[in-house]
């Protein structure tokens, strides 16, 4: 391998590339300064949302619990791909493949008894749990 | 034998350090006897060492324990070497010193710092036999700058009065003018013998060097001068008057017995070296007793008692270079043991004056102590006649030596007579010091409260002051036979023996029986500036003040904001503003930080293209 | 690569990483139906001792590559096992520290060993995808262990800065790999290309940024007080030595197998990126009162002059590269430790001692910790008789027989001013608890035996890496780093 040093030349699509994306984008926040009107009043200052204007506050307050439930969706599901490429060499692999798998496996579901057993899987909220087992008591 | 030598300095190091770990741990009580019991032990084994070697053949011993340093060709031992003159100083460090010890258990039993004394004492012991058992420079050199520490100390031991701490300062800073020779003295000896071990290099000088050869003349005279240094001779002996701002059992035993004999004992141990450079050796003896005659005078009208001790000091070490310098070994060796008898024992009699007078040192507001201070009057009998060279007393036989020694020695008749008057002198300023002191009016209110440990002391040092004279180590091993002195003419001792009678007779005209009045003397035209020059030591501090300390203080001065200071300011200020620089960046925005790593990447990989 | 190639000596060489595994799954598994935070210590320190005893039969099986991903030879199992001690050693520290503190402190140590997985894999990693897969396991283990403190403010910002920028770093790393993989058609570290393009540079020169990153190399270091500063002091520890030891022993192991990394240009890249940290780092700490932030200062200086010994590789041979990396990193991560050890023992229940003014007087005060700190702080100061003076000594040589002399000056230059910071915290300590204006944080923390013997353990080894450094010297010579 020659570690001599790099022709320079070679870079040099490299860098014109480079200073010609500096200079788009200097060029785009410059084109307001020149043009845009300068002016304040109370309609510009209102966010703007494809023409409609925007009712109520903006935060709002949604089930934390949703959050976590999508994550795990998505952990869970990408885990399922590498099934699925095992799936795809399950001959040529043979046995300690399935061992393999197996132990893959095994950690996701050792990892899904502690989300379980957390209570991360619970929907409810928690005044909702707070009265099922007040309940649970009472029954 | 070998194994209970090493022991010996082991001894005050164990005690010095018990001492400061066991600092507030210890019961006050414990202190004086951990303090003085080392050093005690230390003696006990030196007799034993001691009574084995004088009854063998007197060959030297070495015990080397373990190789100290190794760096190139030098690699010095730890290694400890006992002949008949390391014996001689072993006994004086260990017994006076121990004396001393027992002494301090009572003169220091009030004094809240006890416990830091005797641990700075017992350092001293240490560091004094590591001095005297050197097997090579090194090692000694290690002794010499411990002993020389532990001295500044102790001067300073009362520090929180400043003029303590000036005084251990000026022991200190003028003794490193000495230590420095010695050192410069070392490195030219190893750099011509390429050893340090003393007896190799000894052989090697006298292989390498014959008689008057310039090298060995210059290195006899750099450690000469670390020898003045230590053993407060001319020219830098103005540092022991001033160092009796220490307790007085340190002035005993550091700055009268053993420490500053140290020179003595450096030039005596390197006799091969200094036989090889005559000139050098004349030198010496002319040093000795220019410096005992100039401090004779100057004891002559001192009036603080210690100061008066303090300046005889520097007298009688002048008597040991004087014999040193007439290659009477033995002769200096003996008068530096018997010196310490009854020097030690002055000195203590003098802390006992002290102890027993709200801490007095003017001797003319003493006076007819004789009747209330018994023990301290008799130490001061007995320390007297033996620092006067009285006939039977220690100090007669070993000052009867050197005197010989010099009337048949290579200065001849000069130093003879230099020896002579010092010793006239001797007796003027002692009798004067004893008249004035203890006989006349009583005018004092003073009254004698020695306990045990304070006078058991002085009474062995009496006993050895008086008799210390017919018990001597035979030094012949050392110093071979050649060194034995011939006999002058029979007129010779006797006049040398008579000498000081005059001194006396003089003394106790003026002092006693007031026949005449020394203060008519001094106010004389010619008496006056004489006095005041004596006074001042020969103004030696007044010259050192105006040549080395005002000039180097005006340089400093001048000096304070140089251009080399300068560049370290500016390293600071850079360094500062480069902080402020860094710490800028750290604004604590996320978007900046990652504008900063990604341009950060852009200029690496930039850099790497462009290389 | 195939799955065959497994055999039994494979396994045996890679049981301690096995072990580690298996040990965060149990733990899950523990936490799940018995949430109890002696036990999940307690496991832990199992899991974590069984590892260490792991190196043993793994040694055993020699070098040795397994699966084309890992190697397991001397080097990653003296890696391993510097990080099995210190996570020991944090285990033991956040016990107290999470006690008053976390409502439920035990997934952190699930947390600690899934982080330390991915620096074991990181050790042994010969191999781009092993490279990556360890980085993020560590990474994505450290951003929820820096935030876990939850109800502190400066906690969670911590870790979103860290997580942010880590992202972009990340970012660039896999770009770089991309780019190499491009050149050379091979992810492992030894892939050859033919020639050595501008692709091929710029792709090795944004690995750089993207290890650079992890390591905080001045100009991608200024998320380091940050985040030191915001996590729980037994993370920071871990964040400062396992993370950073691991990123550079796979630092070493890719500079000494990679070809790529031998271009001319890799030396002058690294040595500005050395130098800028050496300097910058110890002027960020000169002046800085928050103790901290100081280390994490000092921190990005002890990278840069880490990065001496990568440098130095391609002049002096692995071998000595890999001896002083080895025991530089110990003797850091000891002594780091010992700082961040102190810390946590300092700090009361409501906040952590990070002020240098909390430690005012320490001396007269707890003279034991006041000694620990100082034994810690001048080691890292490198001071003769310390196990840092002996890690920095091997540095000199080391750069010194490369002759980076500029680089050389440097590290002087900023072991000078590393000494002045260092100092002024032993003096604060030295000062008398009068002049200080707080006597300490009062009411700090319930030390518990563990972290007693933790902290002794640390003084104890720094005392003798410093005094008797031939023991791990010999050992690294001779078996750690065939």
């Amino acid at each position: 391998m020659n570690v001599d040093r790099v022709q320079v030349e070679s870079l040099v699509p490299l860098a014109i590339y480079f200073l010609l994306v500096l200079g788009v984008v200097g060029v785009m926040l410059a084109i307001p300064r020149f043009v845009a009107q300068r002016r304040r009043s109370q309609a510009r200052d209102e966010p703007f949302e494809s023409g409609i204007l925007s009712v109520g506050d903006t935060h709002l307050h949604l089930g934390v619990h949703f959050w976590p439930i999508a994550i795990f969706f998505v952990i869970f599901d990408l885990e399922a791909i590498f099934i699925f490429a095992w799936a795809v060499a399950v001959r040529e692999v043979g046995w300690p493949g399935y061992l393999e798998m197996l132990v893959f496996v095994s950690v996701l579901l050792a990892a899904l008894v502690y989300l379980w057993k957390l209570g991360a899987l619970d929907w409810r909220t928690r005044r909702q749990q707070l009265q099922d087992s007040l309940l649970s008591e009472r029954g | 034998m070998q194994g209970l030598l090493p022991l010996i300095p082991l001894c005050p190091l164990l005690g010095c350090l018990a001492l400061i770990f066991g600092q507030g741990l210890m019961p006050r009580r414990a202190v004086p006897w951990v303090g003085a019991g080392s050093v005690g032990l230390a003696a006990l084994l030196t007799g034993m060492v001691g009574g084995q070697f004088l009854g063998g053949s007197l060959e030297p011993v070495t015990v080397t324990l373990w190789t100290w340093l190794r760096s190139g060709e030098l690699g010095p031992d730890f290694a400890l070497y006992l002949d008949a003159l390391s014996l001689s100083m072993l006994f004086i460090v260990t017994g006076v010193g121990f004396l001393i010890h027992v002494y301090s258990a009572g003169f220091m039993a009030d004094d809240p710092g006890s416990a830091r004394f005797f641990a700075y004492m017992n350092l001293f012991v240490a560091a004094m036999l590591i001095l005297v058992l050197a097997d090579n420079l090194v090692l000694l050199y290690l002794g010499w700058e411990g002993v020389g520490l532990c001295s500044y100390l102790l001067i300073g031991f009362w520090y929180q009065e400043p003029a303590n701490g000036a005084a251990a300062r000026k022991a200190f800073v003028t003794t490193r003018v000495g230590d420095t020779a010695l050192a410069l003295g070392l490195f030219l000896l190893f750099t011509e013998l390429r050893t340090l071990d003393i007896q190799p290099l000894m052989e090697a000088a006298l292989n390498h060097w014959t008689s008057g050869d310039p090298t060995a003349s210059l290195a006899a005279l750099l450690l000469l001068g670390g020898a003045v240094g230590k053993s407060a001779q001319l020219p830098l002996q103005t540092w022991l008057p001033d160092a009796m701002a220490g307790p007085t059992p340190i002035s005993a035993l550091i700055h009268a017995a053993t420490m500053v004999t140290a020179g003595v004992y450096l030039i005596a141990r390197m006799h091969s070296l200094f036989e090889l450079a005559p000139d050098v050796l004349l030198l010496v003896a002319v040093v000795g007793s220019v410096t005992l005659l100039m401090a004779g005078f100057s004891a002559l009208t001192q009036t603080d008692i210690k100061r008066i001790l303090a300046y005889s000091t520097i007298s009688q070490i002048g008597y040991m270079f004087l014999a040193l310098g007439v290659g009477a070994w033995p002769a200096a060796v003996f008068h530096l043991m018997t010196h310490a008898y009854f020097k030690a024992l002055l000195f203590l009699g003098a802390g006992a004056v002290i102890h027993s007078y709200h801490h007095e040192h003017d001797i003319f507001r003493m006076g007819g102590l004789r009747q209330r201070l018994p023990v301290a009057f008799w130490s001061f009998v007995f320390g007297s006649a033996a620092l006067m060279a009285l006939p039977f007393t220690s100090g007669y036989y070993s000052k009867h030596e050197i005197l010989l020694a010099a009337y048949a020695g290579r200065g001849g008749a000069w130093l003879w007579a230099g020896g002579l008057f010092g010793a006239m002198l001797t007796g003027l300023y002692s009798a004067r010091l004893l008249f004035v002191a203890f006989f006349g009016r009583a005018n004092t209110h003073a009254s004698e409260q020695l306990g045990l440990s304070m006078k058991l002391p002085l009474f062995v040092l009496c006993g050895l002051s008086l008799l210390g004279g017919f018990w001597v180590i035979p030094l012949a091993s050392v110093f071979g036979e050649t060194a034995v002195v011939p006999h002058p003419p029979d007129g010779i001792g006797l006049i040398s023996t008579f000498a000081p009678l005059v001194g006396i007779a003089i003394a106790a005209a003026f002092y006693w029986q007031r026949l005449y009045s020394s203060d008519n003397l001094m106010a004389s035209s010619l008496g006056q500036p004489l006095y005041r020059l004596w006074f001042s030591g020969w103004g030696f501090d007044w010259l050192y003040a105006r040549a080395f300390v005002e000039p180097f203080k005006w340089f400093a001065r001048i000096n304070q904001r140089d251009g080399i200071d300068g560049v370290y300011r500016g390293i600071a200020a850079l360094a500062r503003a480069g902080h402020a620089q860094a710490s800028a960046a750290q604004n604590g925005r996320l978007r900046w930080y990652v504008a900063s790593l990604v341009s950060g990447a852009v200029l690496v990989v930039a850099l790497g293209a462009w290389w | 690569m195939s799955a065959a190639a497994i055999g039994s000596a494979e396994l045996t060489a890679l049981l301690p990483i096995v072990t580690l595994g298996t040990t965060a799954v149990v733990v899950l598994l523990w936490i799940a139906f018995r949430r109890n935070h002696a036990e999940a210590v307690w496991l832990t320190l199992g899991g974590l001792s069984a590892t260490l005893l792991a190196l043993a039969p793994a040694a055993g099986t020699g070098p040795r590559d397994v699966t084309g991903l890992l190697r397991i030879d001397g080097y990653a199992l003296f890696f391993i096992a510097l990080f099995c001690l210190a996570a020991i050693i944090v285990v033991l520290l956040a016990r107290d520290y999470l006690r008053e503190r976390a409502e439920q402190p035990e997934e952190f140590y699930l947390l600690l060993l899934t982080s330390l997985l991915g620096a074991s894999v990181l050790a042994a990693s010969t191999h781009f995808a092993s490279f990556f897969l360890g980085l993020e396991t560590l990474s994505i283990s450290l951003f929820p262990l820096i935030a876990y403190a939850t109800r502190d403010a400066r906690a969670l910002e911590a870790a979103t800065k860290y997580l942010v920028l880590s992202g972009v770093a990340s970012g660039f790393l896999l770009f770089g790999m991309a780019l190499v993989y491009a050149e050379t058609g091979s992810l492992a570290f030894g892939g050859t290309a033919p020639a050595a393009t501008a692709v091929l540079q710029a792709g090795a020169v944004l690995i750089l940024v993207g290890v650079g990153f992890k390591l905080s190399f001045f100009p991608f270091h200024l998320w380091t007080a940050d985040v030191y500063q915001g996590a729980p002091a037994p993370v920071t520890a871990l964040l400062a030595t396992v993370s950073k030891g691991a990123v550079f022993a796979v630092l070493l192991r890719y500079g000494v197998d990679a070809p790529l990394a031998r271009l001319p240009m890799s030396e002058t890249v690294l040595g500005t990126l050395a130098g800028a940290s050496m300097l910058i780092g110890n002027l960020a700490a000169l002046a800085q009162h928050n103790l901290k932030r100081l280390l994490a200062y000092s921190s990005i200086a002890h990278m840069g002059y880490l990065l001496l010994a990568v440098i130095a590789m391609q002049r002096i041979g692995p071998a000595l590269a890999a001896e002083t990396l080895g025991f530089y990193l110990a003797a850091y991560t000891l002594t780091t430790l010992a700082a961040f050890g102190v810390m946590t023992a300092m700090s009361p229940a409501d906040r952590e001692a990070e002020e240098i003014g909390d430690y005012a007087g320490l001396f007269w005060t707890r003279p034991a910790i006041a000694l620990l700190l100082t034994l810690s702080l001048l080691s890292l100061a490198g001071i003769p008789l310390t196990a840092g003076f002996i890690g920095k000594f091997y540095l000199f040589i080391a750069a010194s027989h490369a002759a980076l002399w500029p680089l050389l000056g440097l590290f002087v230059v900023g072991s000078g001013l590393g000494l002045y910071y260092y100092l002024r915290v032993i003096f604060r300590m030295a000062a008398s608890v009068g002049e200080g204006t707080a006597p300490g944080p009062s009411g700090a923390l319930q030390v518990s035996l563990g972290t007693e013997a933790a902290l002794a353990f640390l003084g104890l080894s720094i005392a003798v890496l410093g005094l008797l450094p031939a023991s791990l010297i010999d050992f690294l010579a001779a078996e750690a780093l065939r």
